[in-house]
């Protein structure tokens, strides 16, 4: 019998202690209790001085720990979400890693004719219909924001090209509460009404607190809109380390934990039981060029510990990574997704976003998400460790084989080498003349390829039509009272 | 260079804020004028600090020190530069616009332009057109710089300017754009002075745009 046995099944990452966390934690309880933070928005407010916090002038907010300490105990550890089609399922629990896109870019580079240019709706479904063909990306961020619509009414029309283009669960931004509103009705009008949603969302809103330690007016809004209706919440800052954060580590891990916790509270207010979800964006300035960077190796270390801090706490955690400062897609785009994808999977976050972004988030990249897929597929193998026991050991084999034998005809490799070795699609591993024969393609023009195909070839399953038009019903409603709105094309 | 002039310089240079005023003082003391003080102390550390900056030996917390140093002697100096009719290189008023919270850029743009001398009128983010004009006329401002981070606010940088001309003030200052989705193009388009991509770039734009006023 062998005894004190320990297996280890999956590789794993630890950045912080459970000592370093809980100081962490309780220095942003700190915070939010002695310096505070400020809240812009009259309900949110209410409910907290009504809570017991004490409320300096008109809006800076102190919090007490109690209050902080309740409401990560009311809020779920665990979060669903589900897409159009309601099998495509991800469920937001410890050490569950899902990776998805960003949202928001301005600038993609345009596939035909390699030009920098905005983006359209057109190029919003384009790339939710990459995603939907990449079985790498379990859900989807817009990964561009569309200029060729109404300016007061661009979330509607996203929500809908991207549910045109993918099945799959997503994460969506608003401009305000009543935009929220219609994105609301457009998910119950797809998955068959408020019941259905509540029992499986189709996505969680995006939320952003403002670094350092404030809550505008309209972030609160669409926060208290989604916990009253059930709407998983992320409410994430971007703390940059240097500029609107502490240039250290830790204390930018306090910080942007103290502004999560702050909306959590807001949330558990309006209602128990509410799901927040927390993480953030969370990379330094770089300090010649006043970029927040994408691309440092500090964001994956960054996001690593605010991944084992939401562990402790009990929260889903959103992540980041497979994103890069290069102006294209280049070697220096594929170390830097390399290097976030491979330490955010690791560390077991949640919803890892921002796979695709290009230019510090400036470039939503098709190219750079088909090639993150692969990557993603590559870490993915890592994680799956190295099983040791008697068949994986392989003792048998090695006794057929003898010394001077080989394995490539025996059953032990014949039973075994296609569950354990990882085969790449866009990684090229052939030899000289056979890469010459094949017209000695780089990556950059293998993904490209694969890129051109998908938007050519790949059919994503159309939306019913009877909910197709009750979608566009919805959109010309907003369209129609944000008529009177100036609109110019940048 | 005189001991008291190669001090400030030096004190420029890295960004000892705490020593300026002392040291300005001591050169007044010493008889060294105020424009003296200005072009051969202060102005020829910050040359320093720029160009270490642009070979990437200095970075942006030090250049910003720095600016903040010079800061401290100009204060002293202001009152009396004017006195003697020197003027300050020219005053800038900056914000970010209407509906857009991002405003460390904005930050770095205004500070950056206070290391060049400027004078610096920061009406912080979210700021409605109306403001933008109002404060330029109050202050008679030879700058505006307006920045904006989000493609649904750069439409606010198009209004802002069609309402100062309608405020018949658009002849009287210069109105430069930036901030991450804007681009030369659009700055063109919308009939802004000009752009800028870095903080560093708007520095340098801006003294442009004041010598060529
Ligand atoms: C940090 C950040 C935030 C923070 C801002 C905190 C703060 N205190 O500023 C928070 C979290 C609040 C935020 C909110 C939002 N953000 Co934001 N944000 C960013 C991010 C990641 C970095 C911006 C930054 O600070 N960069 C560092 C600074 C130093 O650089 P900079 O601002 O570009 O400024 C430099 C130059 O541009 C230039 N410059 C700037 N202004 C001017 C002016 C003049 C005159 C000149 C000459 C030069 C100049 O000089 C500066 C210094 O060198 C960018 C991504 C990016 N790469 O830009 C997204 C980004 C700008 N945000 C974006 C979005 C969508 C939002 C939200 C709408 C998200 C949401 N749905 O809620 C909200 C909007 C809130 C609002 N109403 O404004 C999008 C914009 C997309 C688009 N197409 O317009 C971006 C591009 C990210 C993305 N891909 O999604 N954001």
């Amino acid at each position: 019998m062998r005894v004190n046995y320990q297996t280890n099944v999956t590789p794993r990452l630890r950045v912080l202690s459970e000592d370093q966390i809980e100081q962490i934690v309780y220095e942003a309880m700190d915070v939010l209790q002695q310096t505070g933070t400020r809240v812009y928005e009259e309900e949110a407010l209410t409910l907290l001085r009504g809570a017991g916090c004490v409320i300096d002038g008109e809006n800076l907010v102190h919090i007490p720990a109690w209050l902080i300490e309740a409401s990560i105990q009311s809020a779920p550890s665990r979060v669903l979400l589900g897409g159009r089609d309601r099998e495509k399922r991800i469920a937001l629990e410890k050490n569950r890693i899902y990776f998805g896109t960003g949202s928001d870019c301005p600038f993609l580079t345009d596939p035909c004719t390699s030009e920098r240019r905005r983006y359209t709706k057109e190029d919003i479904y384009r790339a939710a219909k990459i995603t939907e063909a990449l079985p790498q990306i379990d859900f989807h961020m817009s990964l561009g924001l569309t200029s060729d619509v109404p300016v007061g009414t661009y979330d509607r029309h996203q929500l809908l090209a991207m549910l045109r283009g993918t099945t799959k669960p997503l994460v969506i931004t608003a401009i305000d509460r009543e935009g929220l509103a219609d994105q609301l009705e457009m998910a119950c009008a797809v998955v068959g009404g408020v019941d259905e949603w509540r029992k499986l969302p189709l996505f969680a809103v995006y939320v952003e607190p403002t670094s350092p330690l404030d809550n505008s007016r309209e972030a609160v809004e669409k926060l208290l809109f989604a916990a009253e209706k059930n709407i998983p919440l992320i409410y994430t800052p971007c703390p940059i380390c240097g500029a609107t954060g502490p240039a250290t580590m830790a204390g930018n891990l306090v910080q942007g934990l103290a502004e999560c916790l702050a909306g959590l509270v807001i949330s558990q207010l309006k209602r128990k039981g509410a799901a927040v979800i927390i993480g953030g964006v969370m990379s330094i300035l770089d300090m010649t060029t006043t970029v927040l960077s994408y691309g440092a190796p500090e964001l994956p270390l960054l996001s690593a510990a605010m991944t084992n801090i939401a562990q402790y706490l009990g929260l889903p955690v959103f992540s980041t990574a497979g994103c890069s400062d290069a102006k294209t897609f280049d070697q220096q785009a594929a170390i830097e997704s390399t290097l976030s994808i491979a330490f955010a999977a690791l560390s077991g976050a949640n919803l890892i976003h921002d796979v695709g972004y290009l230019e510090s988030g400036l470039n939503g990249s098709y190219d750079m998400l088909v090639m993150s897929n692969e990557i993603i597929s590559g870490v993915k193998r890592i994680l799956c460790g190295v099983p040791v026991d008697a068949e994986h050991l392989a003792l048998e084999a090695i006794r057929r084989v003898g010394p001077g034998g080989h394995y490539l005809m025996d059953e032990h490799t014949m039973k075994h080498f296609r569950n354990e070795f990882w085969v790449p699609e866009l990684l090229d591993r052939s030899n000289w003349d056979t890469w010459q024969s094949r017209g000695g393609k780089t990556l950059k023009m293998r993904v490209h390829d694969k890129v051109l195909d998908l938007i050519e070839h790949y059919a994503p399953p159309p939306i019913p039509e009877k909910t197709e038009r009750e979608l566009e019903k919805i959109v010309a409603r907003a369209d129609e009272a944000h008529r009177a709105e100036e609109v110019t094309q940048p | 260079m005189s001991d008291a002039l190669l001090q400030l310089r030096n004190a420029v240079i890295d960004g000892r804020v705490k020593e300026l005023e002392a040291l300005t003082s001591a050169a007044l003391s010493a008889g060294l004028t105020p424009k003296e003080i200005l072009d051969n102390g202060l102005v020829q550390g910050m040359q320093v600090v720029g160009s270490e900056f642009k070979e990437g030996k200095k970075f942006v917390p030090e250049v910003l020190f720095s600016a903040r140093a010079m800061q401290v002697s100009l204060n002293i100096l202001k009152p009396l530069l004017a006195q003697t009719g020197t003027k300050m290189v020219g005053k800038v008023v900056i914000g970010t616009v209407k509906g857009d919270l991002h405003d460390i850029g904005k930050n770095l743009v205004g500070m950056m332009m206070e290391g060049a001398g400027f004078e610096v009128v920061d009406l912080g983010r979210d700021v409605a057109p109306e403001k933008f004009v109002e404060v330029v006329r109050r202050e008679n401002a030879d700058i505006l710089a307006l920045s904006a981070l989000l493609t649904t606010t750069m439409r606010a940088m198009d209004q802002t300017i069609k309402m100062l001309k309608e405020a018949n003030v658009r002849d009287a200052v210069k109105v430069m754009v930036g901030g991450a989705p804007v681009t030369a193009d659009f700055a063109l388009k919308i009939g802004a002075d000009s752009y800028g991509s870095t903080a560093a770039d708007a520095a340098e734009i801006a003294k442009k745009l004041i010598h060529a006023s």
